[in-house]
């Protein structure tokens, strides 16, 4: 059973080793955000985060991940707060959603390795394949990330999953917190209120 | 292909009882009242079927149409959001089952002929009754061609107006004010210094009776291109982007049920196909392997990941006998035989139609290869039958005909089939059908279990029909000027918008459906041939061509080879006449001053030099509906073939309602149409299409995307009906590329995909 890191959580996951990583992670773990779309790496759509370099999962085997860290979209930031998550949707360089979470590992990978490339690095590097055609809007987005990373620019486009519904009716005078009903997720809002 | 391929004729019955005429009006008249198809949570209050008001004040809109990246889920809401008066930041969002209230009647009329081929006129009327009244008995809320806003945008805004004038109500009756006093504004009814806002205010609000008509703004949503400055904030972000950067925006293939099972299947080729072998002990000992599922024309494997089921049909390799393979070869040769000796059908004639009989002094031939959509995500559905009961959740441009067709493949009735609405990766009109979902019943059936059927890449060729080919003859005779005053395009293409309906309507299997047509003259095919230019004789004729290869709706449709025959050919006058191209078109466009501002701001967007001295600039123009656009292309080519450098384009598309979406669209859609120009064209062998791999198919990448620069003009026209501006970019792309290869090298290429001709 091959076992390996998968974001910051050790797993050993009961699959053949021959297995691809992309189906380790989307049938074995669940992790769904890592997409499937042509199973040989033309596409992209399954980048993931393998210590640190943006691989194909689909062209690497669980076997082969022994003992390494990998990343997905889920564990590339807890909130959406990654400068590559944050540009993506600031400048609405997205359409369908099913090539994104690929374009935004391989630009986070991209991004960490030099944090201000230029326009033919950006076109090297992503090789990812989107149909929707947001080819245009992601030069911008990838260097937007960048000034993000160095520091030169702060986005908030993306909000956190999972405001708690008092933090939101702080925000926003529309909206108030019902007096009859309390919230469902009563745990959750009362642990984000005591945060700092 | 589908288990389901007979079923639903009792459309057809019912539509000839109305055809008949005595019948119909009762039919008609009768009164309908249909139950609210969202139900209201806790504290929750409805509006209509569009709206819920929450007591904490979230406002939740119902979209009935699929999300697939166009935009729908920010576009409906948004509209909404203005009506009522709400700030953006209290609008949440909810995918609409298919019902009767959310019925597509404009969507309805256009197919008219498709679904009521014997009088389509009846239902195409201005005022669109029987179509109206048809695509609310049929849950008719098919996602397609663009008829989002103009057959949503009218009731959403009058739920909105009413749900206003309801909470403004129930405010003024707690302050007692006159209503006609307050006003609604950033999610709070306000009088003077007293504000509330809408949760405490929507139970009462919930208990008056709406009024009638609704109490509509002066001003509907409208965001003009002259208030945003480059780099102004967004308004109105759209609302599936958060969730589409963390992996947490789910698609059919991402659902996770208790015991689920994965499926990998095997099509036969295209054709009237079976399966003939299967060597089921070689998946013996895969570990996780359940089981194979035979259908008449496929094969699934069932395992616990969808790897294990996918590498036990490599091992197990299913054959088929196959009849009826469709082949490039012939497809070439049947449309060569209907442009030779077909008999046409005219389906359009301006002025005389003996200036253009026989021989005319200018005739080029153009040519158009079938074209596959080759979306990301390719199709996936998960099911689960228990006690009778189906529950699919399926991303589809047409839920309530998937909905249909599942129910039939199983046995039960369609009442007992929910379907969970999906969001799509990608559609292009791939996914209005959707035999992968009845498959995917029928496996949760044979297993017992839950089943997540999800196509290989390999498969998804198999499983699509491309567009269709189309070979057009286009004539000319021009006047001394050079300019046209006879205009003949005659276009050997399949009756494709027919044949789909066949599929779609009748439940045809595919080769029926080609033969049930294979004689039958289509407008819907050749949309977009009738060009915006003042010809004063002109007529376009149809050659149905029997290509023997089945052929489906794709972005664009006809716009995308009719604007490639029709911009080629006015170019080639153009050069002809010794004519500079865009003087030329000009010339013939003092009745369609939008279309013509459209050319000359694009031509000075450009920079447009003319197009002559291999400056490689090219320009075209295409007109769908009340849609116009222009482009300037810029391309040459290299040692890699053809390099398109930069697309310039000016879009007239009416009122828009969300500017940047609207930008997305246009851009989105020249690249698909750059796609299309430069690839996406498999051949076929025995029912085998070649190019397995996306690589195999030239789709544009980041490293090869020209630069592309995109404007709308102010207007405040109706939003441009195809209201999806993405169908403009796809259909003026080809043309305007072919025209800027002919800039720079000299030669005409007059065939698509572009490089398949020599360079």
């Amino acid at each position: 059973m091959p076992r390996l890191t998968v974001n910051d959580h050790p797993v050993e996951i009961a699959m053949d080793p021959q297995t691809p990583l992309l189906w380790g992670l989307r049938d074995g773990a669940n992790l769904t955000g890592t997409k499937y779309g042509c199973g040989v790496g033309d596409c992209g759509a399954c980048t993931v985060l393998v210590d640190g370099a943006a691989l194909r999962a689909c062209l690497v085997t669980l076997g082969e991940c022994e003992g390494r860290f990998v990343t997905t979209i889920e564990g590339l930031s807890a909130d959406r707060s990654h400068p590559m998550q944050q540009a993506m949707v600031a400048e609405q360089a997205i359409q369908c959603g099913f090539c994104t979470p690929g374009i935004v590992i391989g630009g986070a990978a991209l991004l960490a390795r030099n944090a201000n490339p230029s326009e033919a690095e950006i076109r090297e590097a992503l090789t990812n394949l989107c149909r929707c055609g947001v080819y245009p809007r992601l030069i911008a987005a990838v260097q937007r990330a960048g000034r993000v990373m160095r520091r030169e620019e702060i986005i908030s486009a993306a909000p956190a999953p999972g405001i708690a519904p008092s933090d939101a009716a702080r925000k926003v005078p529309a909206l108030t917190l019902p007096e009859k009903a309390p919230p469902l997720n009563k745990t959750t809002s009362e642990r984000q209120e005591q945060r700092p | 292909m589908a288990p389901s391929r007979r079923s639903v004729s009792r459309r057809g019955i019912l539509i000839g009882t109305l055809a008949g005429g005595g019948l119909a009006v009762g039919y008609l008249l009768r009164p309908r009242r249909y139950p609210l198809p969202l139900e209201p949570g806790r504290d929750e209050y409805a509006f209509g079927a569009w709206i819920k008001i929450a007591g904490d004040g979230v406002v939740s809109v119902a979209v009935p149409q699929v999300e697939m990246g166009q935009g729908v889920t920010t576009l409906l809401p948004q509209i909404v959001a203005h009506e009522l008066g709400a700030d953006w930041r209290q609008v949440a969002v909810e995918p609409a089952p298919a019902s009767a209230l959310y019925a597509n009647a404009v969507l309805a009329a256009k197919w008219a002929p498709l679904w009521m081929p014997a009088v389509p006129g009846l239902a195409e009327a201005p005022e669109g009754f029987i179509a109206r009244r048809w695509a609310e008995d049929h849950r008719f809320n098919v996602t397609a061609d663009g008829t989002s806003l103009a057959a949503y945008e009218g009731p959403a805004r009058a739920a909105a107006a009413s749900a206003r004038a309801l909470l403004t109500q129930a405010a003024a009756a707690r302050w007692n004010v006159a209503p006609e006093e307050c006003e609604v504004a950033g999610g709070l009814v306000i009088h003077g210094d007293k504000r509330l806002n809408f949760g405490p205010l929507a139970a009462q609000a919930a208990s008056f009776s709406p009024p009638d008509p609704p109490p509509l703004r002066a001003e509907p949503m409208s965001e003009r291109p002259g208030e945003f400055l480059p780099g102004a904030p967004l308004r109105y972000p759209r609302l599936d982007l958060p969730s589409k950067v963390d992996g947490s925006w789910t698609f059919a293939g991402d659902v996770r049920l208790p015991d689920m099972l994965r499926a990998a299947i095997r099509h036969a080729p295209i054709g009237t196909s079976s399966l003939s072998g299967l060597d089921e002990t070689a998946a013996r000992g895969l570990r996780g392997f359940r089981r194979f599922v035979r259908g008449p024309d496929w094969v699934a494997a069932l395992a616990d990941d969808w790897w294990t089921a996918e590498s036990a049909l490599t091992r197990a390799a299913p054959r088929f006998r196959v009849a009826r393979g469709s082949d490039s070869g012939e497809v070439d040769r049947a449309l060569d035989d209907a442009m030779a000796l077909g008999s046409p059908t005219r389906i359009h004639l301006t002025g005389d139609s003996n200036a253009i009989e026989g021989g005319l002094p200018t005739q080029i031939r153009y040519e158009v290869a079938p074209a596959v959509h080759a979306t990301i995500e390719t199709a996936s559905a998960t099911a689960r039958y228990e006690n009778g009961r189906l529950e699919l959740w399926v991303g589809t441009q047409a839920p309530e005909a998937v909905r249909t067709a599942a129910a039939h493949a199983t046995g039960i009735a369609a009442g007992d089939v929910l379907l969970y609405p999906m969001a799509i990766g990608g559609s292009f009109d791939r996914r209005l059908e959707c035999d992968h979902a009845a498959q995917a019943a029928v496996l949760a059936k044979e297993a017992g279990r839950p089943v997540q059927l999800t196509l290989s890449r390999r498969q998804e060729h198999f499983a699509t029909f491309p567009r269709a080919p189309a070979v057009a003859v286009m004539a000319a005779r021009p006047d001394a000027e050079g300019r046209p005053i006879g205009w003949r395009a005659r276009i050997a293409a399949p009756a494709a918008a027919r044949e789909f309906g066949r599929r779609f309507f009748s439940g045809d299997a595919p080769f029926d459906a080609l033969d049930a047509v294979a004689r039958t003259a289509d407008p819907l095919a050749l949309e977009g041939a009738v060009p915006a230019y003042a010809v004063p004789n002109l007529a376009v004729d149809h050659v149905p061509a029997a290509i023997g290869l089945p052929t489906g709706r794709m972005r664009g449709n006809a716009h995308g080879y009719t604007a490639f025959f029709n911009e080629s050919f006015v170019d080639e006058l153009a050069h002809q006449a010794g004519r500079e191209p865009l003087s030329f078109r000009m010339a013939m466009l003092g009745h369609e001053p939008r279309l013509a501002e459209c050319l000359q701001r694009a031509a000075s967007l450009a920079q447009w030099g003319g197009g002559g001295d291999h400056s490689g600039q090219g320009i075209a123009c295409h007109v769908i509906g009340e849609g116009r656009i222009a482009l300037v292309a810029s391309a040459r080519r290299d040692e890699n073939g053809v390099r398109v450098d930069k697309l310039s384009a000016v879009a007239d598309i009416g009122r828009i309602v969300n500017l940047d979406i609207a930008r997305q669209q246009v851009e989105g859609g020249l690249i698909f149409g750059l796609g299309l120009a430069l690839g996406c064209s498999p051949n076929y062998t025995g029912g085998r299409p070649d190019g397995e791999r996306l690589s195999d198919l030239a789709l544009p990448t980041l490293a090869d995307c020209p630069a592309v620069e995109v404007e709308f003009v102010d207007s405040a026209a109706d939003p441009a009906d195809p209201a999806d501006p993405g169908e403009l970019g796809v259909a003026v792309v080809a043309p305007a590329v072919a025209n800027a290869l002919f800039s720079a090298t000299g030669l005409r290429f007059r065939r698509l995909p572009l490089f398949a001709e020599d360079m």
